[in-house]
């Protein structure tokens, strides 16, 4: 008797909890909120400082407007920026700017705004992104022109990414180091309400918000009232959590989970294409990887297909140069892309002197083909390096695999302790070859500790020399070309980018707008009403 | 000290541990680990690291009994190799402990004095923390690996030893027969390794056994962080950890060394128990 008064004290305590959570979780979105989990290659972001941060994630986005957006297909349109005319000799640039428009803590956004922000970049990290502009000029309160210090065909890309996100003057001058931490303002269409770093950002709806850009429906203020952006670092727990309700919108769905997300009832799926690649750099100072011969046949012994169909399920797509598909730059020479070829691999090795040992391991003057393989501790990762390990065994390369945590692997790298490495990037502009090989970042991030007269001269022109858009992208395909050349990486993988949702509890706008899931699209989606 | 060992064991009083029912399944059980993980090459059926991308996440059947990983591979290949991994990592790390921490604490109990304080204090300020925590600040400094693991644990588990050892040796100390010995001149190296530390022997080693439970724990956590074992050698911690993200595809591949840590673990356990009972030794266990 006891027991089953027991059990059923037990039972409805269960089931009340359970009545808890349930009413916990329909709230949030009934109440205008959403729940975001931001995708792994955003996480550990220490600040919403968009000039001094090297590393910013979607919440920034919504915080600050940009002069400029791009869209999914690299088109550029006007935001805070209304219009803009260059200069037919590319030096100077001028803008007509939006009117009415506040930051968050009733500062009034105008060209003073600018000529303000733009110096600010100086001996920052993100320094690059204005370097080609030599001075700002005030033309009139809604009018600013960018003086050029060279022709600079990238200008409106710089100026459409995250980190060219504008902050208020007044709050960024007075808080100085400070400022993106507890304070962060903008113009956005949300407002940062709380931020605690590796955890969780809460940011409230702005709802003087009135000038959206035109890659927005919604040209008002935001249909949700507050969105919490959720850093879960665990993929499996952001699948159940979307799954329980914990969650309403998960950015960056592995594709292992993308059958059992599409079964689910209440769970849209949306696939964009990717914003970068998955690789594996190459140390070029390090032997046997210091003779062209070893690091030709490593990048030949990489079965590109084989990782897209059998680790990927086929979702995404080949890699077979640095850049992603959809950038011209990548519009490479055929012979130059690399695509597995073990024969020719095994004959490369056979040629650099190491000849195939017992036990399926190369040999040459007594000592294994024996290299280390490093990685970061993330599920994706993780298996993509187990994966590659073993395509590298095939040729009998023994790679031995170290999992390191991202902060010690940087370490790592800049003590030249590397030889192969399995890394991703996101970046979705032709620039990121200067950033992955320049001879003045060797280290990191040049993790193919890459040094060279041609390349350097090659990336100069493409950097700063070019006048023009047509010419900018001839210039990188050059550069592009000659790294391919140089056999200073293997190409892995190009991911796309999965996004999934609760349908019961909110509704996504069908296109989404913009390179990635961010602000265009945050302002236009609402909840289930 | 070989012989004292030998003496003590003539004496049989550890294989009572076998005659009750509970001492019997887990000790046959343990030594049927032992024997999977010696011969290891020879029972498992597959590669352990031969990844079969076409056949991944496969459920068990035939002629995978426990299916198939995310890369293809055999788990109960790896389930085998994952025994050798744990209990050998596990029992090196403890012997390394248990034989450091006789030493320091049998001189300690010894000596007394100045020295004695100096390896107490430093002994209780790594006892104050949890064992998980010195492991991982240790693995984090000098990095990931099984090695590394290996002396990790031993670190985490020194502090238990050193004091059992030194309370034995405090206790036998002033036995009569420490005296007698004493006072017909023997060194104090003769006193400590022939009459005190064959003494105090038992209790330590039955403490070492039950360790080597929490050590295989302590493991499997290290290598589910991913600072154990690394890839491709299995391990039951690594195979639970990347089984994590299969959980809902693949649950095969969490569950099985998942049962195996936890049987282990027990099997260990219920035979130290049972050991501390044959050697009637309860209350001399305790550090």
């Amino acid at each position: 008797m006891r027991h089953l008064k027991k059990l059923r004290l037990l039972s409805s305590s269960a089931l009340l909890s359970a009545g808890i959570l349930a009413m916990g979780f329909s709230s949030i979105a009934m109440a205008g909120k959403a729940t975001v989990a931001l995708p792994s290659g955003e996480l550990g972001a220490t600040s919403y400082d968009p000039i001094r941060s090297s590393k910013l994630n979607t919440a920034t986005s919504l915080i600050y407007d940009r002069l400029v957006e791009q869209d999914a297909d690299q088109s550029f349109h006007p935001h805070l920026a209304t219009s803009w005319t260059e200069s037919p000799d590319g030096m100077s640039w001028t803008f007509k700017l939006r009117d009415g428009v506040k930051f968050h803590d009733g500062e009034v956004f105008n060209a003073d705004t600018i000529a303000s922000w733009i110096p600010d970049f100086k001996d920052t990290e993100n320094a690059y992104l204005v370097a080609a502009i030599k001075s700002v000029e005030v033309i009139d309160p809604l009018t600013v022109k960018f003086v050029m210090e060279r022709p600079e065909p990238n200008l409106l890309y710089n100026l459409a990414s995250t980190f060219m996100g504008v902050p208020g003057q007044k709050s960024y001058d007075s808080l100085g180091k400070d400022y993106g931490v507890s304070t962060a303002v903008g113009t956005g269409p949300f407002k940062l309400t709380s931020f605690e770093i590796g955890l969780e950002t809460v940011v409230t709806r702005n709802d003087d918000y009135a000038w959206a850009s035109g890659l927005s429906v919604n040209q008002g203020a935001a249909h949700l009232e507050s969105v919490t952006f959720r850093e879960i670092p665990d993929q499996s727990t952001a699948f159940l959590e979307l799954k329980t309700g914990g969650i309403d919108l998960l950015l960056g769905v592995p594709t292992d989970f993308l059958s059992i997300l599409k079964a689910e009832q209440n769970v849209g799926v949306i696939t964009m294409a990717g914003t970068g690649i998955s690789y594996m750099p190459i140390n070029t100072t390090a032997a046997p990887f210091d003779d062209i011969k070893v690091r030709h046949a490593t990048a030949l012994a990489i079965n590109q297909k084989s990782i897209l169909d059998s680790v990927y399920k086929g979702i995404g797509s080949e890699a077979n140069h640095f850049l992603i598909d959809t950038l011209p730059a990548g519009d490479v020479k055929k012979e130059l892309l690399v695509s597995f070829d073990s024969a020719k691999a095994n004959t490369l090795l056979d040629e650099a002197g190491w000849a195939m040992g017992d036990g399926g391991v190369r040999m040459k003057d007594g000592k294994p083909l024996q290299v280390t393989l490093f990685t970061k501790n993330d599920s994706d990762l993780k298996r993509l390096t187990q994966v590659v390990q073993a395509q590298l065994k095939d040729v009998g390369m023994d790679a031995v695999i170290t999992v390191f945590d991202s902060s010690t692997i940087r370490d790592e790298y800049k003590k030249n302790a590397h030889q192969l490495a399995v890394r991703n990037y996101d970046w979705n502009n032709a620039d990121i070859l200067e950033w992955f090989f320049s001879g003045t970042r060797v280290g990191y991030p040049n993790v193919s500790m890459w040094t060279d007269e041609k390349s350097e001269m090659l990336k100069d022109t493409a950097m700063t020399k070019s006048t023009t858009s047509a010419e900018r992208v001839a210039n990188f395909k050059a550069y592009h070309e000659y790294i391919l050349s140089q056999h200073l990486f293997a190409p892995l993988y190009q991911p796309a980018q999965n996004i999934a949702f609760n349908k019961d509890t909110v509704t996504v706008p069908e296109k989404v707008r913009g390179p990635r899931f961010r602000s265009q699209t945050f302002v236009d989606i609402d909840v289930v009403k | 000290m070989t012989l004292a060992i030998l003496n003590w064991l003539s004496g049989f009083t550890a294989l009572r541990a076998f005659s009750s029912a509970m001492g019997m399944i887990a000790g046959g059980f343990l030594i049927l680990l032992l024997l999977v993980a010696f011969f290891a090459p020879w029972i498992t059926p597959f590669d352990v690291a031969a990844q079969n991308l076409a056949n991944a996440n496969a459920a068990p059947g035939w002629p995978h009994i426990m299916g198939t990983d995310e890369f293809g591979r055999d788990v109960f290949s790896r389930v085998v190799y994952g025994a050798r991994t744990s209990l050998s990592v596990s029992a090196t790390a403890i012997g390394i402990s248990v034989s450091v921490g006789m030493l320091l604490g049998a001189a300690a109990g010894y000596f007394g004095g100045m020295f004695e304080r100096i390896v107490m204090t430093v002994v209780d300020l790594t006892w104050s923390f949890p064992d998980i925590l010195i492991a991982l600040i240790f693995v984090a400094i000098i990095g990931p690996g099984l090695t590394s693991t290996t002396f990790a644990i031993a670190i985490a588990y020194l502090a238990q030893f050193t004091r059992l050892t030194r309370a034995q040796i405090v206790r036998l100390k002033n036995e009569t027969f420490v005296e007698a010995t004493i006072n017909l001149g023997a060194t104090p190296a003769h006193v400590v390794l022939r009459h005190l530390l064959p003494n105090a022997l038992a209790p330590v080693i039955v403490v070492g056994m039950l360790a080597v439970g929490d050590g295989i724990v302590l493991e499997a956590t290290l290598g589910f962080f991913g600072l154990g074992a690394q890839p491709p050698t299995p391990s039951w911690g690594a195979m639970m950890s990347s089984g994590t993200a299969q959980l809902f595809i693949a649950p095969w591949v969490i569950i099985y060394p998942g049962v195996a840590v936890a049987i282990t673990v027990i099997a260990v356990n219920l035979f130290g128990d049972e050991l501390v009972r044959a050697l009637d030794i309860r209350d001399r266990v305790r550090s």
